[in-house]
């Protein structure tokens, strides 16, 4: 049935904001836990638990509903000053965090664990509450409605006109009047006055609005919060009636007349036809991605159209096809920038890791952030995850010093960690740096050649030997701690940064701190290269990572004694030719081209027939079948139909060195440390 | 839930069963437009129902409204359920349909 909801997606949906509500609930605790009396906190803590109950009950997820409400109590008592914000209310609030999202993942049993049972315990306890009483967000019926609580009681005219999509988004009216005679006596009508003729009428929109009177203790802010969820996306006037200070039962007349008044003031028909002032709305990124790929396909198809064109003498089809074109250019930019979305979400979220870090080490550490608007494409924020966490858990755990150590080096007691994030050309610059105690360059060398990845005599500079810190297995730490110090978290950040085509650079000064910075593409989806061939085959270099194109000739080739090297204003370097990595069957030509790009190894050549020119190419995937073929980081389908292959330049100058130390191992000769003092590549590498 | 639409001589019966929301709103629409083009009395049953959201009220409603205009007769036959009554009452809508 065309347009007909799916429950299983406003469910999938309701985890998704939940989940991103969750990352800013968090992020507001551990704001209030540094500044416990800032009623702007509070509210936004309570608003938070609030909705992700509402719209818990409203989805189905009745237990974290009833789970989520304890806690909205406990801040509701803050918020009326009963409460005060404590260190344990803030602990056992984030603890309570994580036990949402085992529910929202429906992990077995998340919901009558333990530890949710001690949670709610904990909180019950600070608030005073009764063990005994369950929380319940279950429907009162109109004739158990219940008092309001005791103290002076006001009424208030509200009136509510849902939005048209309001349904569509699962919200349900329903459940909002429930929620409001959990303030107090609520006395309603319906409007009808908007829905359409039965012909007209689209069966998935609300026109019906509503008329109420509620007699309550509770303040406008109290009853505009049970509308939170869909404030937005509806019409809501909440007015006292008068000065008057009802009594507790105020009478069934007074309020009838209220509705009375109420009525003819709004007076009139609804637009029912009122624009959504929605300003954004959610897609799944399944969508976004086939969309990116379509357009990828529209490139590919606009690139043989210019290509007929201008082999053409036809006026008329230039033209259009200069307009395809342009209008491929603008949608293929568009495509790319609706993929981009700010990193502040994955940069929140360490807010919260910092803080039980900081806890568990016995440090003060505070996190500083900035830059968290600059937008990512979100495959790159998805798999930036993991990279970060280990950079700040090394940081925390090796980095910064105690809190002894750091006042005997004249330093604050109190450690900071800086994230931050901005642009720079096609990349963005991702740092963490901290004020700790520093790297020692002399240990990471020494702790390199005990663990024979380097060699004893090797010469390094200081960014090489940072770069050490990312080899598999390497650790400098004297023991191995739950937080880091098994060499395989920096290995796993070099990995995925890598994967990601970036690269990293680390600075460091004994004393002061570290900080190490990702360097990232914008997106992964499009890629800006240098078209290349080797014989009939094309390549793609990256064009960030390219520096320079020198010829090779006869004569150069002779005078390196057959040695894989060229000398690049005097510069020695070494060279990989293409022809024969991939095993091009054919001559090559007298005149060939070095493509020198700069890779973690340093700087290496390429040795090609031709640079046809650069290109802005939309990068397909290779598949499954191809995910070991590394040195490949994608293909793109170039205007006359042929398949391009995207090189990855770091990827293809470790296979070479893999498959030249794999030979000299095979002729018993010594090992060449990499990073040691690798003068050229001796031999062909194929 | 369910959704059926019976027709003989006297008129139509739309029988509603269970649930009735907005993953039904479509449906319901089809068979009241269905059954007022017919021309003859229209009943609509909520005996079986359970649950009327706000799609389903608007529906019947706008649907009484359109029987009435155009001079079809309409009716609500049998005794609603308890929980439809009270989420009737409860929605707003206490005299629901007229």
């Amino acid at each position: 049935m065309p347009g007909t909801t799916n429950p299983d997606q406003f469910r999938q949906s309701f985890r998704e904001e939940a989940r991103e509500i969750l990352v800013d609930l968090e992020s507001a605790l551990l704001e209030l836990n540094e500044n416990r009396t800032d009623q702007e906190l509070v509210g936004r803590v309570f608003r938070a638990l609030h909705t992700i109950k509402g719209s818990g009950a409203m989805f189905g997820f009745e237990a974290l509903a009833v789970f989520t409400h304890n806690l909205e109590n406990a801040f509701d008592e803050v918020r009326n000053g009963r409460l005060a914000v404590v260190p344990e209310l803030i602990d056992l609030t984030l603890a309570a965090l994580d036990q949402i999202r085992a529910m929202l993942e429906e992990r077995e049993g998340a919901a009558e664990s333990a530890i949710c049972a001690g949670i709610l315990s904990g909180v019950r306890h600070l608030t005073g509450a009764s063990d005994k009483r369950p929380a319940s967000v279950k429907t009162p019926t109109a004739e158990a409605a219940p008092l309001p609580r005791a103290g002076q009681i006001r009424q208030w005219e509200i009136h509510f006109a849902p939005g048209p999509d309001l349904l569509l988004n699962g919200s349900n009216p329903f459940l909002i009047f429930t929620e409001l005679r959990e303030l107090g006596g609520l006395s309603l009508k319906a409007s009808m006055d908007s829905i359409p003729p039965l012909e007209e009428l689209d069966p998935e929109r609300c026109y019906v609005s509503w008329e109420m009177v509620l007699a309550t203790t509770a303040g406008r802010d109290a009853i505009r919060d049970v509308f939170i969820f869909i404030e937005d996306s509806c019409e809501l006037s909440i007015v006292p009636i008068g000065n008057v200070e009802a009594t507790l039962a105020a009478s069934a007349d007074a309020v009838a007349a209220a509705l009375e008044d109420t009525r003819s003031a709004s007076g009139g028909r609804r637009i029912y036809d009122k624009p959504d002032n929605a300003s954004s709305l959610r897609v799944p990124a399944v969508k976004l991605d086939q969309f990116v790929d379509l357009v990828g396909e529209l490139v590919t198809v606009q690139a043989r159209l210019a290509e007929l064109a201008a082999r053409r003498d036809d006026l008329e089809i230039a033209e259009v096809s200069e307009e395809i074109e342009r209008l491929t250019s603008a949608l293929r930019e568009n495509s790319m920038n609706i993929r981009m979305t700010p990193i502040r979400g994955t940069f929140e979220k360490f807010r919260r890791l910092v803080h039980d870090l900081a806890r568990d080490l016995g440090k003060d550490v505070e996190l500083t952030l900035e830059g968290a608007d600059t937008e990512l494409d979100k495959t790159v924020i998805d798999q930036l995850g993991d990279p970060l966490m280990h950079l700040i858990r090394n940081s925390m755990d090796h980095g910064i010093e105690q809190r002894e150590l750091r006042l005997a080096r004249a330093k604050r007691a109190t450690a900071k960690i800086h994230l931050s994030a901005r642009h720079s050309g096609a990349s963005v610059l991702i740092t963490v740096a901290d004020d700790g105690g520093g790297i020692d360059a002399e240990a990471v060398r020494v702790r390199a050649v005990e663990r024979g990845l380097l060699a004893p005599d090797a010469e390094l500079s200081e960014p090489e030997t940072f770069a050490l810190l990312f080899q598999a297995g390497f650790s400098t730490a004297k023991q191995i701690t739950d937080v880091s110090g098994r060499g395989v978290g920096m290995d796993v950040v070099r990995q995925r940064v890598e994967s990601l085509r970036g690269t990293i650079d680390v600075a460091s000064k004994p004393g002061l701190g570290t900080s190490v910075t990702l360097r990232l593409p914008l997106t992964l989806a499009i890629i800006d290269g240098l078209l290349v061939s080797v014989s009939d085959a094309c390549f793609v270099l990256p064009l960030a990572s390219t520096l320079e194109c020198i010829e090779l000739t006869s004569a150069d080739i002779e005078r390196a004694n057959g040695r894989h090297v060229a000398n690049v204003r005097g510069e020695i370097v070494p060279y990989i030719r293409l022809r024969e990595h991939f095993n091009v069957a054919t001559a090559r030509p007298a005149l060939e081209q070095i493509m020198v790009v700069e890779t973690g190894e340093g700087r290496f050549g390429f040795v090609v027939d031709q640079v046809l020119g650069d290109c802005q190419t939309v990068i397909k995937s290779l598949g499954r079948i191809y995910r070991h073929v590394q040195a490949v980081s994608g293909a793109t389908i170039l205007g006359d139909g042929r398949v391009a292959l995207i090189l990855d330049p770091d990827r293809l100058v470790q296979d070479a060195l893999k498959t030249q130390s794999q030979k000299q191992a095979a002729r018993a000769s010594p090992r060449v440390a990499r990073n040691g003092g690798v003068p050229g590549l001796n031999a062909p590498p194929h | 839930m369910g959704i059926a639409l019976e027709e003989n001589e006297a008129g139509s019966l739309v029988l509603l069963e269970g649930t009735i929301d907005i993953s039904s709103a479509a449906e319901l629409k089809k068979l009241l437009v269905s059954a007022l083009g017919t021309g003859k009395h229209l009943s609509i049953s909520l005996a079986e129902a359970q649950y009327l959201d706000v799609t389903a009220v608007q529906l019947i409603w706008s649907a009484s409204q359109q029987a009435q205009r155009s001079g079809v007769g309409f009716s609500l036959p049998g005794i609603l359920a308890e929980p439809v009554a009270q989420s009737l009452t409860n929605g707003g809508f206490p005299s629901f349909p007229t």
